[in-house]
């Protein structure tokens, strides 16, 4: 028993271990940049993989051409007319000099648009990245998708059918 | 002159405790990887491979996995040597591909749910290169994870089901039910995925699935209080975790040199997924135990459903949405939580015939 809670203590040690030096978070590369002029303010929209695709997520940056240090704003997406998203510009967490949206992706394919409500030492703006392309989503469809991933649960139902037909008769 | 022979102290570990505390203990590595990993992507962000949390996640599966898997073999080998196997280590036998294996049934289902957990990684891991490296969580590949997780709790709760008459199959049986019904809320995340218009699929299956989770173990124990023990089990499991998550992610970030997100509210979130309302939920289950299990059923499953905006007004602030689509989402789950009801009976009666005891036996 203390032999085998050794050998278990080890594992979780030599885990630990090397959870730390392989913590390797791949920096931000962007491929493709685009300009949006809002108001006073030059802003490039990076993106790390070009064009964009449905469902495939990426990350997005967003410089203003002075810095971000005594800005703050808003990003608002709407696709097809509709509002999607609506949140503060924050910092990209693998690269806090920018604005950034991390391993994002966008839902569906189609136009989209992106909406900067900027306030800074030159005042408030607002600045459009219209539309932005988005591809088809990459991959197999869906629905074929959702049917592999839920084999577990029409397995565990089939077994509690069989479960089920064999104690039937056995609680009354 | 008498001479008083000291006996020597004999502590034995009861039979089929030590493998199924290891699948419990599984389970609960992946529970806890689980709600530290959600935190961390909304409290942080990067993701690789190999974060603490994923490796939570992975040693979880593997615990439990490698321990049914012994099971499993060492049951193999006393079949083929014709020696009587006890139905008390995870109930009867059953014979798998053909007769080349002898597979207790509360270990094979866990052992095939770690087996599942390793093919579903292969496919996440396909998928993450397709589209990316997402923090989504109802990803079809991370439903297909947290099923195969799931399968292996099912298998958590046979494994202490039956053992019921012993303390530690009790105790076991309130436990296991619990990390499942806890996982659950996070797998119904996956109900997104149904057009939500009319009603929202999300609560009506967190509260279905809570139902029938407190109703199995209800009637797996077959004695008063179970249902509450699970209640409360629940509720304990929800208030470590709600301290517990943001403190992980921060201390990990700080280990690792990453910043918080900007904006980050600190609100844990799988504890949050989890109804606050259970314990009353739990309680309305015991004291109408006498009538027809639909009917409790259906007040559970209202309850939860009409407690939702409650909760996130309570922990978010905001309004509280008295619309069209929130009455028949309350509407849905008193049905299904009816449903629910009836099927967690049922389930709870199945468990009991995993390996029939004999009523000399308690402990």
């Amino acid at each position: 028993m203390r032999r085998t809670l050794f050998a278990l203590l080890g594992t979780a040690a030599l885990l630990l271990g090397l959870a730390g030096p392989s913590l390797a978070f791949e920096p931000v590369n962007v491929v493709h940049t685009e300009k949006v002029q809002a108001g006073p303010y030059n802003l490039t929209v990076g993106f790390s993989t070009w064009p964009v695709k449905a469902m495939q997520s990426l990350d997005f940056t967003f410089v203003p051409e002075d810095g971000i240090a005594d800005k703050k704003g808003t990003l608002t997406m709407v696709w097809g007319g509709e509002l999607m998203d609506d949140s503060p510009l924050a910092r990209h967490p693998r690269k806090r000099e920018v604005w950034g949206l991390d391993i994002y992706a966008l839902p569906a394919p189609g136009e989209w648009t992106l909406r900067f409500d900027l306030d800074g030492p030159a005042g408030p703006a607002t600045g459009e990245l219209k539309n932005l392309k988005v591809m088809e989503q990459p991959g197999p469809p869906m629905g074929l998708s959702w049917a592999i991933s839920t084999i577990p649960l029409f397995g565990l139902i089939a077994f509690i059918v069989v479960a089920w037909r064999r104690t039937r008769h056995a609680d009354r | 002159m008498d001479i008083t022979a000291v006996a020597p102290s004999t502590r034995t570990v009861p039979k089929g405790l030590v493998p199924a505390s290891l699948v419990l203990g599984g389970t609960l590595l992946s529970l806890v990887g689980l709600t530290w990993d959600i935190q961390w992507h909304s409290d942080v962000g990067p993701d690789t491979f190999f974060t603490m949390p994923h490796l939570f996640l992975y040693a979880g599966s593997a615990l439990s996995g490698l321990a049914s898997l012994v099971v499993v073999l060492m049951t193999t080998a006393d079949a083929k040597r014709d020696r009587t196997v006890d139905p008390i280590v995870g109930g009867r036998a059953v014979g798998v591909f053909g007769r080349t294996f002898a597979a207790p049934v509360g270990y094979l289902i866990s052992g095939t749910g770690a087996a599942l957990f390793l093919v579903y990684g292969l496919w996440d891991q396909w998928w993450h290169g397709l589209y990316g490296f997402d923090a989504v969580i109802d990803s079809p590949p991370h439903i297909g994870l947290l099923l195969s997780i799931s399968i292996t709790m099912v298998g958590a709760v046979m494994i202490f089901a039956v053992a019921r008459d012993q303390r530690w199959g009790t105790c076991g049986t309130i436990a296991a039910a619990a990390v499942l019904l806890v996982f659950s809320m996070v797998t119904a995340i996956g109900l997104r995925a149904v057009p939500g218009a009319l009603a929202n699929p999300v609560s009506v299956g967190t509260a279905s699935l809570s139902v029938m989770i407190l109703f199995m173990a209800s009637h797996a124990l077959s004695r008063r209080g179970g249902a509450l023990a699970v209640g409360v089990a629940v509720a304990v499991l929800q208030a470590v975790f709600w301290w517990f998550s943001p403190w992980a992610a921060e201390v990990y970030a700080d280990a690792t040199g990453l910043p918080l997100r900007d904006y980050t509210d600190g609100i844990p979130d799988l504890p949050n997924m989890i109804p606050m309302c259970l314990v009353i939920v739990a309680v309305a289950v015991e004291l109408l135990h006498k009538v027809p299990a639909w009917i409790p059923g259906a007040l559970g499953g209202a309850i939860i459903a009409a407690c939702v905006p409650l909760q996130r007004v309570l922990v978010y602030g905001g309004t509280f949405p008295v619309n069209a689509r929130y009455l028949t989402t309350i509407v849905l789950a008193a049905a299904f939580g009816a449903g629910a009801a009836v099927l967690g009976r049922r389930f709870g009666q199945m468990l009991r015939h995993l390996a029939p005891v004999k009523e000399d036996r308690h402990a």
